[in-house]
Parts: structure tokens; sequence; C-alpha cells
């Protein structure tokens, strides 16, 4: 059995897709009693597959006939989406358990770099510096995610306005140089807006979190000659000790700490969107970087990520932060899996079967999916950087 | 007050709860000297019951035999953690303390530098460009939280220990005693939650901001104000938070510890100083206090044990404060062990490894403040022993 998957781990893709799409190379394995590959007859009955990239889809989406774990750790904000994926993936292929878990995009990449998770969900990509150390690892664009500016400020006239905010006034009230509500900074930005009297009490993740990347870089590219100089984006920041601002763990504890904090602001993913509304959060416009101001809808952010489509390198790892959509969001991320060698061919198989279905349109991608956590499908472009990704998966 | 027999040191009550009752197990256990003519009934199954108690002696899971080799093991057990522990812990911090150096102890920065760029080289240490860590912050939050802790605690812990004693009728007193004793194992997760939705929001919201705007602009008392021209005084994530909590933590270990002590001052030593004319409070203070004080100091260190390792607890209420220190008891903080278990899961993504050696570098000072206060508390509980009544003495 293990000289039978050491065979076919060392085979190319293309070669196995040829062995699989034959009967005979089907039989053959069947024969030889080892895993057993029945790609095509699965793939086909649940018609998953686009006629655009169906060579490729249907060449990864080999469903493994013998049972396999599959292990996925990281990121808690792509954690919910795992989790209705690997229920969908066990109804469709029962050989396929998907075991999704938390733990933060940090815990993903650590459990698959020491090889103790088989996919890390995680917010950020991999650095150089992660890449030079662990050269086996892969950051593989899944969906796109993106994050709320949230704020709790009772009492704004007309009712059911958002706020229109920018990077610089974001950065200043990170800063404590903007203290209040009522500023005339923020004021000029909401003409027309009454906003009352009430101090800024900034919040911050207090652990170590893929949106703190993401909003630092925000304010530092927004806000190059002030925040930019002082504070590095990461995803540990020596935030401003600012008196008022209060710190919170993971996206949930921001939406309680904020709806407890009136005069609060946040940044939340916006798969967060619906807890965070339904708590008494309202979420701002934010102005990117034609100036517009933006609200995360799907189209928005879509928009955002399309600028980007051509840009993304091969490896899949960039930053999509105050992009050139002249309508997109400013505030838009990759959602990447991070992937490793597999410990054997079996498990190889089904990681690519489960990211293939992932990313296609009509299987993971698919707004009945992605749409529960607001994210947004990848670009056409962006899919077939991850299916090539996708396609060197090994054991 | 006189100088003591020594045949009288280890009749002291401390003595006898914290020693005697170790004592008392072991000596009164199998182990003594009845056993020795009987047959074994250890598991010999039937064998060699009837014919020869001799032979069964000479197995090698004989009783006798096997006490003294499992005493041995037992006593080498917590010796040879530590040493690991300390090992571990400096092989780990070596080039996190190569790389920090001494301005380690004086600086306020926690900046992992810039992870997205290149990685650099420094005196053999590899880093990335602009990391920088400083230990002064994190210190100040352990030592002056658990100071706060220590201040209310053992006198409140007292007092309750005298009223349950004292003056309770016995049912309202063992009640009370249960409740101390579930008060004490209530989890610090859950003293965190609740302190991070309900007692700090509370505390700012009603208590903080008049104290801090009243407090005169003088050294010490400046501790007690707010931030800023206005008072500001945050969202209750702050050191009083933080050392209230700590304290309602650490109270039921000394009022508890200080009742059982209480419980065997002999009856008739503070009959006796009543007899002499003394009220209720002046018995308590020259006889009963006296008999209990290098126990309650023992108890007390126990106490602050727990407060300077406390960890859940304040990562969740304690504002996650990063690279500054507290302005004031209104301030945010963070401790030693809220960093590590908040920081762990970002270092351990750092692929220079320089932040989870700082970790372990923290951990060592962590480790050295509660040896600290441990050796203190022996001097303290020899010097209170050298003063106290005659039996008044132990641990």
């Amino acid at each position: 059995m293990s000289t039978r998957q050491l065979t076919l781990s060392s085979d190319t893709t293309r070669r196995r897709k040829s062995r699989l799409l034959g009967p005979a190379g089907v039989l053959s394995v069947l024969a030889a009693g080892a895993i057993t590959l029945t790609a095509c007859s699965s793939s086909s009955s649940s018609s998953t597959t686009p006629t655009t990239a169906a060579v490729k889809l249907s060449s990864l989406e080999n469903w493994p006939t013998i049972p396999v774990s599959v292990t996925e750790s990281g990121s808690t904000l792509l954690q919910p989406l795992f989790t209705s994926w690997a229920n969908a993936i066990h109804t469709s292929w029962p050989t396929v358990t998907v075991q999704p878990g938390g733990g933060g995009s940090g815990q993903g990449f650590t459990n698959v770099a020491s090889g103790i998770s088989n996919i890390g969900g995680s917010d950020p990509y991999l650095s150089a510096a992660q890449l030079a150390q662990y050269p086996a690892l892969q950051n593989i664009p899944l969906a796109i995610s993106a994050q709320q500016v949230n704020y709790n400020v009772p009492n704004i006239t007309p009712a059911g306005t958002h706020l229109k905010l920018n990077g610089k006034v974001l950065s200043a009230m990170y800063q404590g140089t903007i203290t209040n509500w009522n500023d005339s900074q923020i004021a000029a930005l909401n003409p027309g807006v009454h906003i009352p009297s009430l101090a800024i009490a900034p919040i911050h993740r207090g652990e170590t979190s893929g949106d703190t990347f993401l909003f630092t870089s925000f304010l530092a590219a927004a806000d190059p000659s002030g925040w930019g100089t002082k504070y590095p984006p990461n995803t540990t920041e020596s935030w401003p000790n600012v008196p008022g601002s209060a710190a919170a763990t993971g996206n949930g504890g921001m939406v309680t700490t904020c709806a407890a904090t009136p005069g609060c602001v946040a940044y939340i993913g916006v798969s967060y969107l619906g807890q965070a509304t339904t708590a008494g959060l309202a979420y701002a416009e934010l102005q990117n970087k034609s100036g517009n101001y933006e609200l995360p809808s799907a189209t928005a952010i879509s928009a955002e990520a399309a600028g980007f489509a051509n840009s993304t390198p091969s490896s899949g790892a960039i930053s999509m932060i105050y992009g050139p959509a002249t309508d997109g969001y400013p505030i838009v991320n990759y959602e990447y899996a991070i992937v490793g060698k597999q410990p054997d061919a079996a498990h190889a198989q089904a990681v690519k079967a489960v990211l293939a279905w992932a990313i296609d349109p009509k299987g993971g991608n698919a707004s009945k999916y992605l749409g529960q956590v607001n994210f947004v499908p990848l670009p056409t472009q962006v899919e077939q950087i991850s299916l090539k990704l996708i396609a060197k998966i090994a054991s | 007050m006189t100088v003591t027999p020594t045949s009288e040191r280890s009749r002291g009550p401390a003595s006898s709860l914290m020693v005697g009752n170790a004592v008392g197990s072991s000596s009164g256990g199998p182990g003594s000297g009845d056993v020795q003519g009987s047959p074994d009934g250890w598991g010999s199954g039937g064998a060699g019951w009837e014919g020869s108690p001799p032979a069964s002696r000479q197995r090698w899971w004989n009783f006798e035999q096997m006490l003294p080799r499992g005493l041995t093991v037992a006593v080498w057990i917590p010796l040879v953690a530590i040493v690991l522990l300390v090992v571990v812990l400096v092989v780990k911090a070596v080039p996190a303390i190569r790389f920090n150096g001494l301005h380690f102890f004086t600086s306020d920065a926690w900046d992992t530098g810039a992870s997205y760029g290149s990685v650099v080289t420094t005196g053999g240490v590899r880093h990335f460009v602009g990391a920088s860590y400083g230990v002064l912050p994190l210190v100040v939050g352990t030592l002056v939280s658990s100071a706060i802790a220590i201040a209310l605690a053992v006198p409140i812990g007292i007092a309750t220990a005298l009223v349950i004693v004292e003056k309770l009728p016995m049912r309202v007193s063992s009640g009370v005693g249960f409740c101390l004793e579930v008060l004490a194992g209530v989890p610090s997760a859950v003293y965190g939650i609740w302190g991070v939705l309900t007692f700090g929001p509370w505390l700012a919201h009603h208590i903080d901001g008049p104290i801090a705007r009243n407090m005169p602009d003088v050294p010490v008392l400046r501790w007690f104000r707010g931030a800023g021209p206005h008072d500001v005084v945050g969202q209750g994530q702050d050191l009083l938070t933080g050392g209230l909590i700590l304290t309602i933590m650490i109270l039921p270990i000394i009022a508890a510890t200080t009742r059982d002590l209480l419980r065997q001052v002999p009856r008739a030593t503070v009959e006796g100083a009543t007899a002499l004319g003394m009220t209720d409070a002046e018995a308590v203070n020259t006889v009963t206090l006296r008999w209990v004080r290098s126990g309650v100091i023992g108890a007390s260190m126990l106490g602050l044990g727990r407060a300077l390792g406390e960890t859940i607890m304040v990562a969740m209420v304690g504002g996650a404060l990063l690279g500054s220190s507290p302005h004031s008891i209104f301030g945010a903080f963070n401790t030693i062990a809220a960093v590590i278990v908040t920081q762990l899961e970002g270092a351990l993504s750092d692929p220079t490894g320089l932040e989870v050696g700082t970790l372990a570098e923290i951990a060592l000072v962590l480790l050295v403040i509660s040896l600290a206060a441990n050796v203190i508390a022996r001097w303290l509980v020899q010097r209170g022993a050298g003063t106290a009544l005659p039996v008044g003495r132990g641990i």
C-alpha cells in the first residue's frame, strides 16, 4: 500500500490524470488493492465542474475512496466558512472528513510548518522570511474577505447614517490626537450629519491577529507620513497608549467590547457584519485611494479585488490594501490556505480535492457558502493561480 | 517574647497544619511498623500467601522495599522538573538574551519588527529590521497588580477569618466557609469574563470617574488620577480592575488558611487573655494574631504567587497594553504571564525565533520574581516567628 502511494505521489498531475481518466488505469489500481481514485465519477455526478476550467478542476477534484481525515486549523475568520465547507464535503463525499479548528492565523502557519495540520487557515500571506525557512509551504487564495470599521455612537442624525471615515482620521483616533466624535476633522468628512459629543474609545485586538495586520496596513497606507513612519504593519502592534482605549480577544470579543463601550471605534472582520449590526454597532464608509467612500458591500469588495486580479503574483502573496479601484472598498484580503508537504498520497489527494472544490465557483466559492460570511469569490484569474498552486501539493 | 526552647517550636499551629499533616500521613500510613509482620496483601493474587512470606518479600514489588524507592522518585520529581524547566527556558532564551541585552530591563518597547521585510543578523542572532523588546512595563504591571491584590486581600482575608472563627455562629460560619472554598475553585477565565463584561465597565462608569477627577495632582496620589487634561478613565480594562479581581481571587486562599490557623489557637490562652481584662480587640491583637502570624504570612505568599502568575484573567481585563507602561491605576496594563499567553501564537510564526526566545526570557524573569517572593516570604516567616509568642512558630 505504501509503495503504491509513493509511486502515485511521484507522478506528475498530468500523468495521474491520464491514468485516472483511463478505466483500465482505475481498474488496475483497484485490482492492486491500493487507494482507489474514482475522481471522474464523483466530480461528474456532483456536476460541480465549470466548463471553462473543467480540465483543471476535474483533475484536482479527485475524491479518495478510502477514508481520509484532513485537519484544518488557523484563522478564526475562515473557520466558520471551513466548517460549512467541511459539512458539505462530508455529505457529498463521505470518505473525506475535514476537521476545522481555530487557533488564529499564526497557529495555522505553525501547525502546517510542523506537520500537525494538513491545511492552515490564514488571513496574512506568508512572509519572505517564513518561506525562506519553510520553502515547501504555499499560500493558496481561497476567497476574498474584507474588514469593517465599526463604531458605537448613539444619536447620530439623520438616523441610519454610515459615518464617512478615512485612514488619516482613523490613524489620529488610534493615536489619541482626535479624542471626541464631534471633532471638526470628523465633521468635515460628514457634512450635514450631526455627531454628538462623545469620547472616542479605540478598541484593538489584544492577541496576535491577522485583522490587526490588515488594519495597520490600511492605516500605514492611508497615512504614510503619520502612522506609516511610527507603526509598521504587523500582526502584533505596540498600540499607542491612548487613554480610553481597550483591548479585546477575537472578532467576537471586538463586537462585545465595542457594544459595551459607547464611543468605541473597532476593526472587525466582515464575516461578523451580522453580529456587529445585531449588537447595535454601525459600520463606516471608508475612503479609498481614489477619494471615494465605500461600504464593505459585495460589489465594492469584488471591485477592489478585481483591481488586484492581474497583479496577483503566481505565489498568490499580495497585500490588497488601499488599492487602485475607483469604486473598491479599501481593506480587502485573500483568505489563504497554508499548505505544505502532505504525510502521504491519500492526504495529498484529499487536500487537493478539498481545496479545488473550495475555490470552485459552483462548489465552495458559491454564494451559498461565501454569502454566509460576506466573503466574495475569487476573480477568474486568481482562481487559475490557486489551481496551479493546488496542483503542486504533494506528499 | 522570650527565646523559646527548641522542643516547643514544632508545636506551633502553622507547622501542625502545613508540616504536621504530611508527616502524620506518611508515618501513620502503611509504611509503619505494623505492616512488617503481616503477610503482604498487595496484589500477590494468592501465590506465596500460605507458604512463604520471606519469598514474597524478595520480589521486586515487595512493599517495604518499594516504599523507599517510590519515595525517592517522588522526592526527585519536583527537583528534576524545575531543573528541566529552567534549562529549556534558558536554551530557548539564549538568542533573545544576547540580542536584547541589558537594555531589555529598562526598555518599554515591544516591537516584532517588519515581519514582511528581510531578516538581518546582529551579533549572530537573526531578527527582523526594527525588532526591539523590553520587559519593564510587564514587570511593573505584574508587580503593581499583585501589590494591589496583596494590600487588599491580606487585611480583608484576616478580617473574614476572624469573623468566621470568633463571631459567627457555627451554622453561618460553615456556610461562609463553604462559599470561600467555592470561590477558591472558580476558574480564572470566569473571573475574566465577569471582569471584562460587568465589573470593569461598572467601575469605569460609576467609581473611577469621581476618584480620578478629585484626586489631588501630587506625587503618589497622581497615580489615582485619570489620563490627560480631562482625566479619562477608560473602559475598566485597567490596573484597578485587574488588581481588584486578583484580590477576590487570592482572598479565599488567605481567608481559608487563616481560618484554619485561628481554629488551632488554644481557647484557654485566649480566655486567659480575656480573664486578664482584655477586650476582644486586645485579645485578638495580642494573642490570636500573634499566634497565627507566620502562618498568615505563608498563606499571603501563596496568594502572592497566584497573583504574580495569573494569566487568563489579566489577558482578558488588562487592556493588553504593549510597548508602554501604565500611566495610572486607571490605565491599561499587561503582565508577563498574560503576554506569554497572548503573544505565543504569533511568536511561533516568527521564523527568526526571536519573539519565542523573548517570551522564554520574560518567563525566566517571572521565575526570578516568583523565587524572590518566596525568599522574602521565608525571611518574613522566620522574622515573624522570632517576635511572636513562644508558641507561634511554624513553616
